[in-house]
């Protein structure tokens, strides 16, 4: 890529030309002027802002007391905070293996010709394109006490769960339900990333006499390393951040073991007013998606063979 | 040779059993969504269950508008997701253009700008925004909805990736017949990268619409909510009249999955863009 092409430019102006060069840069400039300084609006100073309070005590009706490292210190003697951590990692855990493991599987079944193939995949995909409050409030009442997950589960002669106020169960349906509408996607990169493989591959290793296992174990599964890679990274990234999903099914609830780190940004600072200790973990969530992103870079690279 | 066959076709079994099995996993809650959506609440957790609902009640779909401003939300949604595309659609495209298409002095920096807020989502910001947008005097309005969102640094991203495609020659030439930047942006760039540009709306619009946590916190009064957030409140409201709850539920679904179920093709290749790209 290049990043830095602006240099050559100075040595190979000619003068009369300049005079247009530089009315072309301008225009250049200017097309970039709105988008960049709505960044530097809403996303920029934001997250200098962000940094700032989290050395204050801040509750928006007096103005910031410094604290230095007083709102980290605390967050990191506070049960409360490696509840929410502990209630984040169970989250994305949960969530996140069986659905890589379960789109993998999808998108090996869906990448070959057949009838209704793309009937499949449409019906796959269509929980992603669904907001998640529609699809938490409809889980909701899939998993009431009366609701028809106990229902059919009594089929199989599966005594009720109560799947929302239990401390065991409450994390499984929320993990369940995750899964449910983001199955789809991460399905959608496996088949992309399958057709991309040509099929001399497994041409050539079948001529070798290899079993279909040693196909895919040998085979298939290396070539898909770049997009488990980023399927990874990017399961982790929407974990971390994920808030809706647990605001409207659980709210948190039953004793915080679904308070996950966004939650508990959201509860913090706009439920008990303590606005710089919410920005101090802004800043903890900040870094661990920095930590994600990094790592991903270092995965990929590390993937040349 | 006529077991290799049998092979083949129990093979196929077996995959078609699969797909047919997690379809039905898949399709499960919105037929039950849908059941529910036409039961009175009387019906709803009968023993032994009516998968299938006896009496239909319509009625569902429309008492929720008259209890709850859920017409006003709809309009909201519509108006504010699509006034972002709107300014997503300006912003981005005139961005990447100028990033990928334009030397001047401190441009490479602002790229690296607008891409470093990639890694910084909106619950990393959040109370800096809030407060910010509160300062302006935006809390329950149309442009602290609308404003904040008003560029993506994805958006920007994916239309620099396309203009890169285009070559510099037809810029060229259009200046030398005389054209003015804005006039070769507008008819003879833009044009040329229109694939690029439905996959932004696409992402955009839907993300927009399905946004819950910015607006959740700029917005208090009833009939500013957009619709995920007036369903969350009629659900915390009626939580217990999940007949009505569903049919909103449903109907708030409806736009987004018809312009999926038309526009599959670029809503899937839209989404493995968004990834794969980066």
């Amino acid at each position: 890529m290049t990043i830095f092409p602006g240099r050559r430019l100075k040595t190979n102006g000619v003068r009369r030309k300049s005079h247009l060069k530089r009315k072309e840069a301008w225009a250049g400039f200017l097309f970039a002027l709105p988008a960049v300084l709505m960044f530097a609006a809403f996303s920029g100073y934001p997250i200098l802002r962000t940094l700032y309070l989290s050395f204050f005590d801040y509750n928006m009706l007096t103005p910031p007391k410094f604290k230095g490292l007083e709102n980290y210190v605390s967050l990191f003697q506070d049960p409360l905070f490696w509840q929410s951590v502990r209630a984040t990692a169970v989250y994305i855990l949960g969530t996140y293996v069986p659905t890589i493991i379960l789109a993998l599987c999808l998108a090996l079944l869906l990448n070959r010709k057949f009838r209704l193939r793309g009937l499949f995949r449409t019906l796959y995909f269509t929980p992603v394109v669904m907001s998640m409050v529609v699809v938490a409030v409809i889980w909701k009442l899939l998993f009431f006490y009366q609701g028809p997950l106990n229902m059919l589960l009594g089929y199989f002669s599966i005594q009720p769960i109560q799947w929302l106020s239990s401390t065991t169960f409450a994390p499984v349906a929320l993990a369940v339900m995750t899964t449910w509408k983001s199955v789809g996607y991460f399905t959608v990169l496996y088949l992309a990333g399958l057709q991309g493989i040509p099929t001399e591959y497994r041409e050539a290793g079948m001529i070798d006499g290899a079993t279909g296992w040693q196909l895919f174990r040998f085979i298939t599964l290396p070539l898909l390393k770049p997009i488990t890679v980023f399927v990874v990274a990017m399961s982790l990234l929407f974990g971390v951040q994920e808030f809706t999903a647990q605001y409207v099914m659980t709210g948190g609830g039953p004793n915080g073991v679904t308070r996950v780190l966004a939650l508990l940004v959201y509860e913090t600072g706009f439920g008990f007013m303590k606005m710089g200790r919410a920005t101090a973990i802004s800043i903890i969530l900040f870094v661990i998606l920095v930590a994600i992103t990094m790592l991903q870079r270092r995965w990929l690279t590390a993937t040349d063979y | 040779m006529k077991r290799i066959e049998m092979k083949f076709g129990l093979k196929n079994l077996l995959v078609y059993a699969l797909l047919v099995g997690g379809a039905l996993v898949v399709a499960f809650p919105f037929f039950y969504a849908i059941s529910t959506s036409l039961k009175a609440s009387y019906d709803i957790f009968k023993i032994p269950m009516e998968w299938i609902p006896r009496e239909i009640h319509w009625e569902n779909y429309v008492v929720p508008f008259q209890t709850r401003p859920l017409g006003r939300n709809f309009l909201n949604s519509v108006l504010v997701s699509t006034a972002v595309t709107v300014l997503n659609v300006i912003t981005c495209t005139m961005a990447g253009y100028s990033f990928a298409k334009f030397r001047y002095y401190g441009r490479d920096m602002m790229f690296l700008g607008v891409l470093a807020t990639l890694m910084v989502p909106i619950q990393v910001i959040l109370v800096p925004l809030f407060v910010l947008v509160k300062a302006l005097g935006w809390l329950n309005s149309y442009a602290g909805l609308i404003i904040p969102a008003g560029t993506s640094a994805f958006g920007v991203f994916l239309m620099r990736q396309y203009f890169q495609t285009v070559p510099l020659e037809i810029m060229e030439a259009a200046r030398i017949d005389g054209c003015g930047e804005l006039r070769i942006f507008a008819q003879v760039v833009m044009p040329l990268v229109r694939p690029a540009l439905s996959a932004l709306v696409i992402f955009i619009f839907m993300n927009n619409w399905n946004s819950f946590l910015w607006p959740l916190l700029v917005v208090s009064r009833d009939e500013m909510m957009t619709l995920p957030l007036g369903i969350a409140a009629f659900e915390s409201t009626y939580s217990t009249n999940f007949g009505q709850l569903m049919a909103v539920s449903l109907i708030s679904t409806l736009p987004v999955l018809i312009a999926f179920l038309l526009l599959q093709r670029q809503f899937i290749q839209g989404m493995a863009l968004s990834g794969l790209k980066s």
